[in-house]
C-alpha cells in the first residue's frame, strides 16, 4: 500500500502555506516530517485530517495500481496536546471506543489488557479522565488510536512533553506499531527524528522533500538536512 | 514630561487602533474584504484612529454622564423624605469614597502600561505620573458638566457643583497616597482589580450607607457633605506631594505586571477549567447503555448540576410564582382584569422569558469544552453518520430538560387566565399552553442547531465564529424586542407555533444536510 499525495496546495489570506506537496509514502515505514516554524507541518496534518479544507489537490491508497479514497476512519491523528473527554474514566472512554467501533476492530481484548499494554497503572483506570496526568492522557490518545489500527497514523509533536520513561516506552510502542500503515511524524527534535524514522521529508517553502541518507553518518546527515532547510 | 506624555499616548493610541482594525476583522464579511495587509493601510489606520480618539473622548464623558444621571440623580429620585440636594451629595460622596479604591489609575495593572515600563523600558517614574495626571484632567473635565447640570437640577448651590469634581480627584490623590504609603511600609502592592475581602466588604457597607440611610430619611447635612468635599481637596493637594516623591514605581509596575499575567494566563484557562469543574462526582455514575448513548447518559448524568438540577430549580420557581399569582389574585379581585387583559395581550414577554430559562447555550458550551473539543480530535468521531446520531440524541435530551419548566409555565398560564376572569375564546387556553411548549423546543433546537452548524470554538476553546456571536446577540435583541409588545395572545400563539414548526423542520434539514461538514474543530 502507498499513501500518495498529489499537489496539495493551502493558502491563508495572501499567504501560500502549502504550494505544491506532492509525495508518495510507503507502508510499514515511519517519516519524519521536519520543518522551520511556521513552514505548515499543522496545516499539512490538518488537511490530510480534513480538518481544513485544501484549496486544491486530492491524496489517496494505491493497492496493486488500484487507487482508494481516504476516509475519516483511515486516519489516526495524535496531537502534541493530549485531548481526552475529561468527563469520562480511562475504562469508560475505552469501553465508548470499542462499542461504536466494534464492528472494525479485529479480535478485541479486554479493557484490562489494553490497558496493561499501555502501562497505565490499575488504579487509574477508574479515574476521570480530567485528572490523568499529561503523559497518561497521552497515552490513551495513543491507545485509542492503535486499537483502531489506522492506515495512516499523524503525530504532531508527541513525545515533546512526555518524561523519559513514557518517551521510550511510546517510541517503542511507534517501532512495533508501523508494520501495516504509514506513519507521519512531525518534530523539531533532530536526534528524536533520526533514532525513530526510516525517512526524513522536509516541508519547506509548500513543498514536500525526501531527505537521502545514502551512506552518510547520522553526524553528516543531519549537517546535511539543517544545510537543506537553510537552503530554502 | 511633554515627550514621554506624547510617546505613551501615541503608543495607547496605536494599541487601541491595532485592537479596532482587529475587532473591524472579525466582522464575517468584512473579514473577507479586507486585506491581511490591513494593519498598514494608512487610510485605514487614519480611521481606526480617529475611533480611537472618539472613544478617548467617549469614556472621559459618557461613563460620568451614566454615573450622574443614572447611579446618583436617578435613584435618588426615589428619597422624597430627605431634601433633594442633601441626598444627591451623599450619595456622591459614599461612592466617591468606593471609587478612590476600585478606580485609581495607578494600581491598575494594564497591558498598555506593561508594554511601555517593561517592553519599551520607559521611565516608570515619568511614565506613570505623567498617565496619572492626565487621568485626574479626564476627571476633573469629565464630571464637570454632569455635575453642574445634574447639582442644579437637584437644587445644590453652584458653586458646590464647581468643587465635585476637584473634590472626587482629591480623594482619589488621597486614597493613592496612602496606598503608595502602605508599599513602602510593607510592601504590599494593591491591585484594584482584586481587592482584598476586607476591601469588598467595607464597599458594601458604604454602599448600603450611600443607599439605605436616606431612605429611611437620613443623609449628611449640607454643611457635613462641604466640609468632606473641602477635606478631600486639601488632602489631594497634599497627597501630590507623596506622588511626585515616590521613587518606586517600576517595582510596583513590576508587580502588577506578575499578577496580571497570572490573571491573563488564568483568564484564558479559566473558560475551560471551570467548564471541567461542573463535572459531578465521578466514577459511582454508570450507565448500562452502549455508544453514544452510554456517552450521552454520562454526560447527561456527569453535568446534571448544569441540566436538571437548574431546570429543576428554575421549575421550582416558576411553580412559586404561578401560585403566588394565583393567591395574589384571590385576595386583589381589583387587579384581575389588569391581569386577565395582561396574559391576552401581552404574551411575547414569555418568549422572552422562555429565552432567560433555556438551559441551551450552556449545555452546547459543556458540551464543547468537556466532550466534543477532545472527541472531534479523533476521526472515528468525525463519521457523518455518528455525528447525526448524537446529534438526534443531544436534541431529545435538552429538549427533555427544558420541557420541564416549559411545561409548569404551559400549564400555569392558562390557570392564571381562568382565575383572573377568563376568556371567550377558549382556544386562548390551548394555544398559550401549546406555543409555549414550542418556544422551549424551538431554543433548544435553536442553540444545538448552530452550534452544530458553526461551531464556534478553536482547539484553545475561544469562540472565533463572528456570524455565531452575532446569531447570539440577534436572538436577544429579537427576544427583548418581543418583552414589551403588545399584540392579541390568539394571534402571536398560532403565529409562534406555525414559525416554531417550520424553523425546526428547517433547522433538522439543514444538521442533516450540512453538519457532518461544519461540526469540525476551527483553525
Amino acid at each position: 500500500m502507498k499513501f500518495i499525495i498529489e499537489h496539495l496546495s493551502k493558502h491563508f489570506g495572501t499567504k501560500q502555506v502549502l504550494r505544491d506537496v506532492d509525495f508518495a509514502f510507503d507502508e510499514g515505514k515511519i517519516y519524519g516530517l521536519l520543518g522551520r516554524n511556521g513552514a505548515g507541518k499543522t496545516t499539512l496534518f490538518n488537511c490530510l485530517n480534513s480538518d481544513i479544507k485544501a484549496d486544491g489537490g486530492s491524496f489517496y491508497f494505491e493497492e496493486n495500481g488500484v487507487r482508494r479514497e481516504v476516509s475519516a476512519e483511515n486516519i489516526g491523528y495524535v496531537l502534541s496536546t493530549p485531548t481526552v473527554p475529561e468527563f469520562l474514566t480511562g475504562r469508560e472512554f475505552l469501553k465508548f471506543f470499542i462499542d461504536i467501533n466494534e464492528k472494525s476492530i479485529h479480535n478485541i481484548k479486554s479493557t484490562d489488557e489494553y490497558f496493561d499494554y499501555m502501562s497505565i497503572a490499575y488504579e487509574d483506570r477508574d479515574k476521570l479522565l480530567k485528572d490523568y496526568s499529561h503523559g497518561m492522557k497521552n497515552k490513551m490518545q495513543m491507545l485509542i488510536n492503535i486499537i483502531a489500527q489506522p492506515d495512516i497514523l499523524l503525530l504532531d509533536e508527541p513525545l515533546t512533553s512526555l518524561d523519559v520513561v513514557v518517551a521510550e516506552e511510546m517510541k517503542q510502542l511507534m517501532r512495533t506499531f508501523k508494520q501495516g500503515r504509514v506513519t507521519i511524524f512531525s518534530t523539531h527534535i533532530m536526534d528524536l527524528a533520526l533514532d525513530l524514522c526510516d525517512e526524513i521529508v522536509l516541508l519547506s517553502h509548500g513543498e514536500l522533500e525526501a531527505v537521502e541518507k545514502a551512506n552518510l553518518d547520522n553526524y553528516e546527515f543531519k549537517n546535511k538536512i539543517i544545510a537543506a532547510l537553510r537552503d530554502k | 514630561m511633554n515627550k514621554i506624555f506624547k510617546i505613551s499616548f501615541s503608543l495607547k493610541n496605536t494599541y487601541r487602533a491595532n485592537c479596532v482594525l482587529y475587532a473591524i476583522k472579525q466582522i464575517p464579511i468584512l473579514r473577507k474584504v479586507l486585506p491581511e495587509s490591513v494593519y498598514k493601510i494608512r487610510d485605514l489606520k487614519i480611521l481606526a484612529n480617529v475611533i480611537a480618539a472618539l472613544w478617548e473622548v467617549a469614556t472621559a464623558f459618557l461613563g460620568k454622564l451614566f454615573y450622574f444621571a443614572i447611579i446618583i440623580f436617578g435613584l435618588s429620585q426615589f428619597y422624597r423624605d430627605v431634601p433633594q440636594n442633601q441626598v444627591f451629595l451623599h450619595i456622591l460622596l459614599f461612592l466617591t469614597i468606593i471609587g478612590a479604591f476600585l478606580n485609581t489609575g495607578i494600581f491598575n495593572p494594564k497591558k498598555d502600561k506593561y508594554y511601555a515600563i517593561m517592553l519599551l523600558r520607559m521611565n516608570a517614574k515619568e511614565y506613570t505620573l505623567t498617565n496619572y495626571g492626565y487621568s485626574m484632567l479626564k476627571v476633573i473635565v469629565g464630571i464637570l458638566p454632569f455635575s453642574v447640570i445634574f447639582g442644579v437640577l437637584e437644587r445644590v448651590p453652584l458653586w458646590i457643583c464647581l468643587i465635585i469634581p476637584f473634590c472626587v480627584a482629591g480623594a482619589k490623590l488621597f486614597t493613592a497616597a496612602c496606598l503608595l504609603r502602605r508599599y513602602e511600609h510593607n510592601g504590599f502592592v494593591y491591585n484594584e482589580n482584586a481587592p482584598s475581602k476586607l476591601i469588598w466588604a467595607v464597599i458594601v457597607i458604604l454602599l448600603c450607607v450611600a443607599y439605605g440611610l436616606p431612605a429611611i430619611g437620613i443623609a449628611l447635612p449640607l454643611y457635613v457633605s462641604v466640609f468632606i468635599m473641602l477635606a478631600f481637596i486639601l488632602a489631594g493637594v497634599i497627597s501630590v506631594r507623596k506622588l511626585i516623591s515616590f521613587p518606586y514605581y517600576r517595582e510596583i509596575n513590576q508587580q502588577l505586571y506578575s499578577q496580571m499575567k497570572y490573571q491573563m494566563d488564568a483568564a484564558k484557562h479559566a473558560n475551560k477549567k471551570s467548564t471541567e469543574k461542573i463535572i459531578t462526582d465521578g466514577t459511582f455514575v454508570t450507565s448500562k447503555r452502549k455508544g453514544f448513548e452510554y456517552l450521552n447518559e454520562l454526560f447527561i448524568k456527569r453535568h446534571r448540576k448544569i441540566l436538571w438540577q437548574s431546570s429543576a430549580k428554575i421549575t421550582l420557581v416558576c411553580v412559586g410564582l404561578i401560585c403566588a399569582v394565583l393567591i395574589f389574585l384571590n385576595y386583589f379581585p381589583s387587579v384581575k382584569a389588569e391581569a386577565n387583559y395582561a396574559v391576552l395581550n401581552y404574551f411575547p414577554f414569555f418568549a422572552f422569558v422562555m429565552y432567560i430559562i433555556n438551559r441551551g447555550t450552556g449545555f452546547t458550551k459543556a458540551l464543547f469544552m468537556n466532550c466534543d473539543h477532545s472527541l472531534l480530535t479523533y476521526s472515528f468521531y468525525k463519521q457523518p453518520k455518528f455525528i447525526l446520531k448524537l446529534f438526534t440524541i443531544r436534541l431529545r435530551e435538552i429538549i427533555k430538560i427544558n420541557l420541564l419548566p416549559a411545561v409548569v409555565i404551559g400549564a400555569g398560564l392558562p390557570v392564571i387566565l381562568f382565575a383572573s376572569g377568563g376568556t371567550d375564546n377558549p382556544l386562548n387556553y390551548a394555544v398559550l399552553t401549546v406555543s409555549i411548549i414550542c418556544m422551549s423546543v424551538f431554543f433548544s433546537i435553536h442553540y444545538l442547531t448552530i452550534y452544530y452548524l458553526l461551531q464556534p470554538y478553536n482547539a484553545g476553546t475561544e469562540i472565533k465564529s463572528g456570524t455565531y456571536q452575532i446569531i447570539m446577540s440577534g436572538t436577544y435583541v429579537v427576544c427583548w424586542f418581543l418583552l414589551n409588545l403588545e399584540i392579541p395572545t390568539l394571534m402571536f400563539g398560532v403565529m409562534t407555533i406555525v414559525f416554531c414548526v417550520v424553523y425546526c423542520i428547517a433547522a433538522c434539514i439543514l444538521v442533516y444536510k450540512f453538519a457532518p461538514s461544519t461540526f469540525r474543530i476551527r483553525y
